[in-house]
């Protein structure tokens, strides 16, 4: 009957539940965006020194290949995660539980941000040979997050 | 036939709960670090690949009369003991003797070597430079170098030694903390390393190696028969600046770089 309005289903064709994956999604986001924060409000210059217990993430904030187009590299990933959480959140509602978009959406942001990871680790390991531990968490963030979007993507077929 | 019905919708409040909890713990997190004197400081150098042009204009810290007929580098790293010892014993004397007389300019170069702390120690210098009060500074941390030398972490020691030889202790911490001058001291080491500098101390008396001397009157032995004019002899050829060198040796002479003079 096409008057019963919005079905929601899941695997089983039953109602959906909000996805786990998607949870992890959003506090994986949220996680990032406090690493992405604590790096931008050093770029910016409120905190004096980073707390860095592996590596010299000073030395390898200070290389040129932390800033990309004009803007410094974590005020990207900051924009990344912050638009990743609003997705996972937006993709929890009902509504948008079984949402295309909201699947690719995440996907291909996830996908962006393991590609762009990939070459500041390259950078960091082969160019500068200094690491910093904050670029390294948020790499293995993004890259789990890009995981636990394969789900979804297969879902929303 | 009608639909099943629908189960009940997982709550999505517990997860909410733990968003909130997650960005509490994170936001504590961030403001204790940011509270924080900041972390490991750089102990190592960074990559600089240097123009023989580029390596003329690297700058040291300079005491003494600019037009000084004399120009002594020292290449030195504060944890060789060899340095230190040659800092107690014989730079005094050419203090005494050659640059507050204003027959030499002395210039000092950060070779940091292998020992734990020769990178951050070597930046520590050039944070008490920045304060005007790098050769104070120098003095205590060569004549302490057993003490801080072994620390965990020399950065509380050497702010100590800051504030003794008169510089603001706070400033100089979080300069010392920080990863400031790194390039500085990376290009230093650099052009030891195109002068062909092995060991520390190191000393070139107008653009001109004569390695370590043991005491005082080597070293003056040495700067009179490279620069008799400053004793009163004839002005030979050997006197000229290491910025006035020949092409030929203008690439094995560090320039007449300074950042200050005391």
């Amino acid at each position: 009957m096409a008057t019963e309005g919005p079905v929601f289903t899941d695997d089983a064709g039953d109602y959906a539940d909000p996805p786990m994956t998607r949870m992890a999604i959003a506090v994986l986001a949220l996680i990032g965006i406090l690493v992405a924060s604590y790096l931008s409000l050093y770029k910016l210059g409120f905190i004096g020194g980073l707390t860095c217990t592996v590596g010299s993430c000073e030395q390898v904030q200070a290389s040129p290949w932390a800033v990309f187009l004009g803007l410094p590299v974590s005020i990207w990933g900051l924009g990344a995660y912050v638009t990743m959480l609003a997705v996972a959140i937006i993709g929890l509602q009902p509504r948008f539980v079984n949402a295309r978009w909201v699947a690719v959406a995440l996907t291909a942001l996830s996908a962006v941000g393991v590609a762009f990871s990939a070459y500041l680790t390259y950078i960091e390991a082969f160019v500068i040979e200094m690491w910093c531990q904050y670029c390294v968490i948020s790499a293995i963030i993004v890259t789990v997050i890009f995981f636990l979007s394969l789900p979804g993507l297969r879902r929303a077929r | 036939m009608p639909r099943p019905a629908p189960k009940p919708r997982r709550s999505l409040t517990p997860f909410y709960v733990l968003l909130g909890l997650v960005l509490l713990a994170g936001i504590g997190v961030v403001a204790t670090q940011m509270g924080s004197k900041g972390g490991k400081a750089a102990n190592q150098g960074v990559p600089v690949t240097m123009t023989p042009d580029q390596l003329q204009r690297v700058r040291g810290i300079t005491q003494g009369r600019e037009d000084a007929p004399i120009t002594i580098y020292e290449f030195a790293d504060f944890q060789c003991p060899h340095c230190a010892e040659f800092a107690w014993k014989v730079e005094p004397l050419i203090r005494d003797s050659l640059v507050n007389t204003g027959k030499a300019r002395y210039v000092f170069y950060e070779f940091p070597l292998a020992f734990k702390w020769s990178w951050l120690s070597a930046r520590s210098g050039r944070c008490a430079n920045e304060q005007g009060k790098f050769w104070p500074y120098h003095d205590l941390v060569f004549a302490r170098q057993t003490d801080w030398g072994f620390e965990k972490d020399p950065v509380d020691k050497l702010a100590g030694y800051a504030q003794q030889a008169g510089l603001d202790a706070g400033k100089f911490e979080e300069c010392v903390r920080s990863d400031k001058y790194v390039r500085e001291v990376s290009e230093s080491a650099q052009l030891a390393q195109s002068l062909g500098v092995q060991g520390t101390p190191t000393l070139f008396v107008n653009g001109r190696n004569i390695g370590t001397p043991e005491t005082y009157k080597a070293l003056a032995d040495k700067v009179r028969e490279i620069a008799p004019a400053a004793f009163g002899g004839a002005a030979p050829a050997a006197a000229t600046a290491p910025a006035a060198a020949t092409p030929a040796d203008s690439a094995k002479t560090p320039a007449a770089g300074a950042t200050t003079t005391s």
